[in-house]
């Protein structure tokens, strides 16, 4: 922000001028590069759960896994499963609509995208409404809603990233290039991460 | 007021902060009358009605204080205003009191709050060494005892040592690759912010009800689980203190992957910067399991679940797994930025290259690598699976190797070097060297399965930990301070307090830890407030010099206040050292460079003449002699 301004000489040398531009010595985008290395905690974050797990199950080996009496809705968290993993395909729809310049596309992706992960949100908080156990409930029901729990804050976090992203797109703030669509492309890379995510946890808590 | 309370600062953070609380303690009671529990009840380890205010008032006091704004802008959809820098530099000691963006200003923020931190640790030991001057309890009972060291070592893990060394390496590093900032400013003020906001976490939960926190920095469970509510504050704290290290990590990650000025490939990075990379890498991969162990500690204590509960089902001895899988690798990340800073001064000032350049480099990467295959050394006597004792603890000897490679390259580094000793960094860090290395081979002993079976939870431990903690990590903090000190403020220390600081510090080290090996051999327990009176005369040795150690740092608090605001001028580069920070202006100006450098050789040629490391962009290129080719570092 260039003041017009400035006395001339020397004087206004030092407090206008912004920083030079840094050598970009990597051709990845910041951002992008920021968020992948957040998910690399993110999921080391969810392997110290997964390591509770392992000890509470594997380690300990109680006689039956779910105790009896427990019957998880399998088929119910399956459908889950579909829904939130067609919404990486919409998310990723959007993103391909945007670098293409179509705007209606990217609305319609991000919509989908925000609708299918409340969807997901919604059928797993009525889960825990009638699944029959709480999270006191032995060490079974403290893994089961710590995974899940765990989970679904991050479903939660990113519905939030995308809210923002679908604000945006409605006001027609991105574009193709790609410091244009950072706002899709990088809450895009978050779902993708809390969707596979999931995979793992409905196959160590529901499947196996 | 009115126009106070709109603009981002400390009367709309205060404000924040109460509309936080109020916010929490709503919160609770508010889904407690939903479910039909008693409003105000608390039970006895629970106390909702505290833990949940804790956790939102310093959210409160952030989205105050300004550290929200640009990312709120952003997620309504307001334009958002490109960074006017607005928030960077500091022209008055006002603007250290600031959200403010720029990495000098940050970094002197970490040095002097983390220092403050430093000196609060301090105080509880010395406490501590009150106490055990003699057998029987003087001073304070057991419990307050155990509240003392549990806060002593969390003051000075989480609170001093980690985030020193992000506070020195957020001034430095940019400026040694040659950028005009990090990659990300606004996150990098956000995780200095939630620094103090865990310290006051800590240190306020001596006022909870059943004393401060007392498991131990360790906070097992199932003990921590039980523990009177200061035990939630610790969880809650490690939650800030956590996140502000991983967002530090990762910021230091994108800046050295993207940011490096022009001609400084890998090998041309200062081991500075290769230290900072890898305990960055640490950082993020093992931060998150300290952060899921207390969670899971939180949600047992606070919502009544089982992980770690025999009866229910849980297993007890996994917390310990978990935490050691962040803990072990924390102990590196408590010591390879030292390593980095020891490196760059024995290079300075014996004049010449450091020894062993890429290997020095890849040394800490295998560090980092071995450092996540050792954890279960914290456990041999904790009733682990017996199979595993044997390959942890040759992991554990292995990760002794990287380790000597450092310590030999050091050396030679130095032989037949011009070894310059007139600076008090130097002094530090060949104390470093002798002292650390003592606590490298206690570590390899206590690593051997059958005289750790011994040593364990003895002194022994405590004389390890503090050798390679404060002969290791805290020395080189010192020899890092008094080495960038000209650059950060422009002027020179006293060189006589310095050295009067320096032996101060190395004897009483040494009177303090050295004996605690002995006693240690002898039987006396860790963590215990009374002890057999044969132990009696050496640990009134032990206090004596803790109190001689403990008040030769006000001898350093002094000269560096005094030094600082009236000192002789340093110039640019007293020390003669090649790395791009000493290029620039002491203190470098607010955006560092006018134009990046250009690297055209290794960081460290020293006694090659003619080698140059950079190029700064002021200088006339056509008059400068041709460098020589890079005897450290080729292009890679
Ligand atoms: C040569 C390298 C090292 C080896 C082989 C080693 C080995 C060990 C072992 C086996 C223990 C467990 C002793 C027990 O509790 O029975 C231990 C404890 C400890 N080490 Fe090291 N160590 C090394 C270097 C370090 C370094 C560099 C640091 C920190 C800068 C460090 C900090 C600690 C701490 C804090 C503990 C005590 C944890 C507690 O409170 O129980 N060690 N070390
Ligand atoms: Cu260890």
């Amino acid at each position: 922000m260039e003041s017009a301004s400035l006395p001339v000489g020397h004087a206004g040398e030092h407090e206008h001028h912004g920083p030079p531009d840094f050598h970009r010595s990597a051709r990845i985008d910041q951002t992008v590069l920021g968020i992948l290395i957040f998910i690399l905690s993110e999921i080391m974050l969810f392997a110290s759960f997964f390591a509770a797990y392992f000890f509470i199950r594997v380690v300990v080996s109680p006689d039956s896994w779910p105790p009896a009496g427990v019957e998880l809705p399998v088929l119910i968290a399956g459908i889950n499963t579909v829904i939130l993993v067609s919404s990486s395909f919409t998310v990723h729809y959007a993103l391909e609509a945007i670098k293409h310049n179509n705007h209606r596309g990217l609305r319609l992706g991000l919509g989908m995208t925000w609708l299918l992960g409340a969807t997901f949100l919604f059928i797993q908080l009525n889960e825990y409404v009638h699944i029959g156990f709480s999270a006191r409930d032995g060490a079974f029901g403290s893994i089961f809603y710590g995974l899940t729990g765990l989970h679904g804050a991050h479903v939660f976090v990113g519905l939030l990233l995308l809210t923002f992203a679908n604000i945006r797109a409605w006001r027609g703030h991105f574009g193709p290039e790609q410091k244009n669509h950072l706002g899709v492309e990088v809450p895009g890379i978050y779902w993708h991460f809390v969707d596979i995510m999931w995979i793992v946890v409905f196959v160590t808590i529901y499947v196996i | 007021m009115a126009v106070a309370l709109r603009q981002p600062g400390w009367y709309r953070g205060a404000l924040g902060a109460l509309l936080g609380a109020a916010f929490g303690f709503g919160l609770v009671v508010a889904l407690r009358a939903i479910s039909g529990l008693d409003v105000f009840q608390t039970e006895q380890t629970g106390y909702p009605h505290v833990i949940v205010p804790l956790i939102t008032t310093p959210f409160g006091f952030l989205f105050g204080f300004g550290a929200f704004d640009y990312w709120f802008r952003w997620a309504a959809g307001k334009p958002t205003v490109p960074e006017d820098h607005a928030n960077h530099g500091a022209t008055r000691w006002q603007d250290y009191f600031k959200f403010n963006t720029d990495h000098k200003v940050i970094g002197i923020q970490y040095v002097v709050t983390t220092f403050g931190f430093f000196l609060i640790g301090g105080l509880l030991a010395l406490l501590i060494r009150a106490e055990l001057a003699q057998p029987g309890t003087q001073i304070v009972d057991a419990n307050v005892y155990n509240g003392l060291f549990s806060t002593h070592a969390v003051v000075m893990i989480f609170l001093f040592i980690i985030p020193m060394f992000a506070g020195i390496a957020n001034y430095v590093l940019p400026l040694m690759i040659g950028a005009p900032d990090m990659a990300f400013p606004r996150l990098n003020a956000l995780s200095f912010w939630l620094l103090p906001i865990a310290g006051i976490i800590f240190l306020g939960s001596f006022l909870a009800p059943g004393g401060a926190f007392d498991a131990g920095w360790t906070g097992y469970a199932p003990l921590s689980a039980g523990a009177p509510l200061g035990q939630s504050f610790f969880n809650i704290g490690v939650q800030f203190a956590g996140a502000s290290s991983i967002a530090t990590a990762l910021n230091f990650l994108v800046t050295i992957i993207t940011m490096r000025a022009p001609g400084m490939n890998l090998w041309r990075m200062p081991l500075l910067v290769w230290a900072n990379l890898s305990t960055s890498l640490l950082v993020v991969g093992a931060t998150p399991f300290i952060a899921g162990a207390q969670f899971m500690v939180l949600f047992e204590r606070a919502l009544g679940m089982n992980f770690f509960q025999f009866l229910e089902g849980g297993d007890v001895i996994s917390y310990q797994h978990i935490f050691w899988f962040y803990s072990h690798p924390a102990v590196y990340i408590m010591m390879l930025p030292g390593f980095g800073i020891i490196s760059e001064i024995i290079s300075t000032h014996s004049r010449k290259p450091v020894f062993g350049y890429r290997l020095m480099a890849l040394a800490l990467i295998g560090i980092v690598v071995l450092s996540y295959s050792v954890w279960a050394h914290h456990m041999f006597v904790a009733g682990m699976f017996d199979w595993l004792r044997v390959p942890i603890m040759i992991t554990t000897l292995l990760i002794a190797v990287p380790t000597g490679i450092k310590i030999f390259s050091w050396l030679g580094t130095m032989f037949y070097g011009k070894i310059h000793t007139y600076s008090t960094s130097m002094l530090f860090a060949l104390g470093f060297i002798v002292t650390f290395l003592i606590g490298g081979i206690s570590g390899v002993m206590v690593g051997m399965v059958p005289l750790d079976i011994h040593m364990s939870d003895t002194y022994f431990i405590v004389a390890h930990i503090h050798f390679v903690l404060f002969g290791g990590s805290v020395f080189t903090i010192f020899a890092g301070i008094y080495h960038w000190f000209p650059k950060m403020t422009g002027r020179m220390y006293d060189e006589k307090l310095g050295r009067v600081h320096f032996w101060g510090t190395m004897i009483g080290t040494w009177g303090t830890f050295v004996p605690q090996h002995w006693i240690g051999l002898d039987g006396m327990p860790r963590r215990v407030a009374d002890y057999a009176s044969q132990y009696g005369d050496w640990n009134l040795v032990i206090s004596v010099f803790a109190f001689i150690l403990g008040t030769v740092q006000l001898v350093f608090v002094y000269n560096m206040i005094v030094s600082w605001r009236f000192g002789p001028k340093a110039g640019n580069n007293p020390w003669r050292a090649n790395s791009i920070e000493w290029q620039v202006s002491s203190p470098p100006p607010v955006f560092n460079f006018d134009q990046i450098p250009r690297v055209v050789g290794g960081p460290y040629e020293y006694g090659t003449p003619g080698a140059r490391h950079a190029i700064m962009g002021d200088e006339d290129e056509l008059e400068l002699p041709e460098p020589k080719p890079s005897t450290v570092a080729g292009p890679a």
